[in-house]
């Protein structure tokens, strides 16, 4: 029984999920979809209501039958290296994704995350439900387009930050977008211009990072500048990451919050503020985990690995 | 009109790290150009930031 992988080659990341996964002689494939057509090749066959597909990459064969689980890590666009060289880009980009996907969402093996679950996991308005309804304390939040909405927040809530809704950055030109403290008497007339997320400001003392693997949680933090306000984007020489327990109540709410969400894996966000309590402000569900694993020695690699190579799934 | 949001992006920094790796995938693993997995030098992975929490943010949803 094989463990499929789905990521770009330069995801040093799985890297260490691959090698995990070969000393627990586990067999593997992993691919990128971005090379099919091409580089990966596959076949669905559906005959009298069972279903033989394969896929094949590099030389390596595999029956989507006897697939122990699957994990989507960091995927490229299907036919996105074909679509360079095609007629219809879009269009066989679309047969690609649908022509993959499609066929393995048929094989009863278990996802880390189902792309299903995956995507409405990416909506952050659904993530602010979610994590109300587990119990999360989250921080005052408007999406709108309505500038004097805004203002009417910002009379609310005097100290805001605004962020991206979908947690894209800028292309074109490239940009990037941290989460940034909005200065006072604002003019919220561009909001009209896009819809634009502001919430409530967490003055916070620490970040959380919290990575779910399956059961397993495994919390960490980094201690925050009096002034900081989005620890991605902090430099090298900032505070290091260092394990903490999650207080039992958080705990919980993880745990409502992934089977609310239908995920297997998630690497949530929280500010501590100078009462302890942690604010909820998103759940990643592919969030890297490399960099907290590198700094703690949290095995969140194991525990991938441990989920992707168990028996009886 | 611009966006609201846009106001408060800023361009991005270029990568001052060059990726010193390449796909192996007979080992479906990278490798440094002395053959050795990238995961065995995590002083390396970290300087990268190729396992950080912005690495993602180019080209996918999720940091």
């Amino acid at each position: 029984m094989t463990v499929l992988i789905l990521t770009v080659p330069e995801d040093v990341t799985a890297d260490l999920v691959v090698a995990a996964l070969h000393e627990r002689a586990v067999p593997v494939v992993r691919l990128d979809p971005a090379g099919l057509p091409g580089e990966v090749s596959m076949s669905a066959e559906y005959i009298s209501g069972d279903v033989h597909g394969f896929l094949s990459v590099q030389g390596r064969l595999v029956s989507m039958n006897s697939l122990r689980s699957v994990w989507i890590r960091r995927p490229g666009t299907p036919g996105a290296d074909a679509t360079r060289r095609s007629e219809q880009p879009e269009w066989l980009t679309t047969e690609a994704e649908r022509a993959l996907y499609g066929a393995l969402r048929c094989v009863p093996a278990p996802w880390m995350n189902h792309p299903g679950a995956a995507e409405q996991a990416r909506y952050k308005p659904w993530q602010l439900f979610a994590a109300h309804r587990a119990g999360f304390a989250v921080p005052a939040t408007l999406i709108t387009t309505f500038p004097q909405a805004a203002r009417k927040f910002a009379e609310q809530h005097p100290e805001l930050v605004v962020k991206s809704v979908s947690g894209t950055h800028p292309g074109n030109p490239p940009m990037v977008l941290p989460t940034t403290v909005v200065p006072p008497d604002p003019d919220f007339s561009s909001v009209s211009a896009g819809p634009t997320l502001l919430q409530e400001y967490v003055r916070k003392t620490a970040d959380i990072r919290l990575t779910c693997v399956g059961v397993r949680q495994f919390a960490a933090a980094k201690k925050a500048g009096p002034d900081q306000v989005d620890g991605r984007f902090g430099s090298p020489e900032d505070a290091q990451w260092y394990p903490v327990e999650p207080p039992a109540r958080i705990a919980r709410a993880v745990r409502d919050y992934m089977d609310e969400a239908g995920l297997a894996y998630g690497a949530f966000d929280f500010a501590e503020d100078c009462d302890g309590t942690w604010w909820f402000l998103e759940c990643n569900q592919s969030g890297q985990f490399g960099f907290v694993e590198l700094a703690t020695g949290q095995p969140i690699t194991a525990a991938i690995a441990d989920w992707l190579a168990r028996d009886g799934t | 009109m611009r966006a609201f949001a846009l106001f408060h992006a800023r361009p991005t920094t270029p990568d001052a790290f060059t990726t010193l790796y390449t796909y192996d995938c007979a080992q479906q693993l990278n490798v440094l150009p002395d053959g050795r997995p990238v995961i065995s030098d995590p002083v390396m992975l970290l300087a990268t930031g190729s396992t950080t929490s912005t690495a993602g943010s180019k080209t996918h949803f999720d940091d």
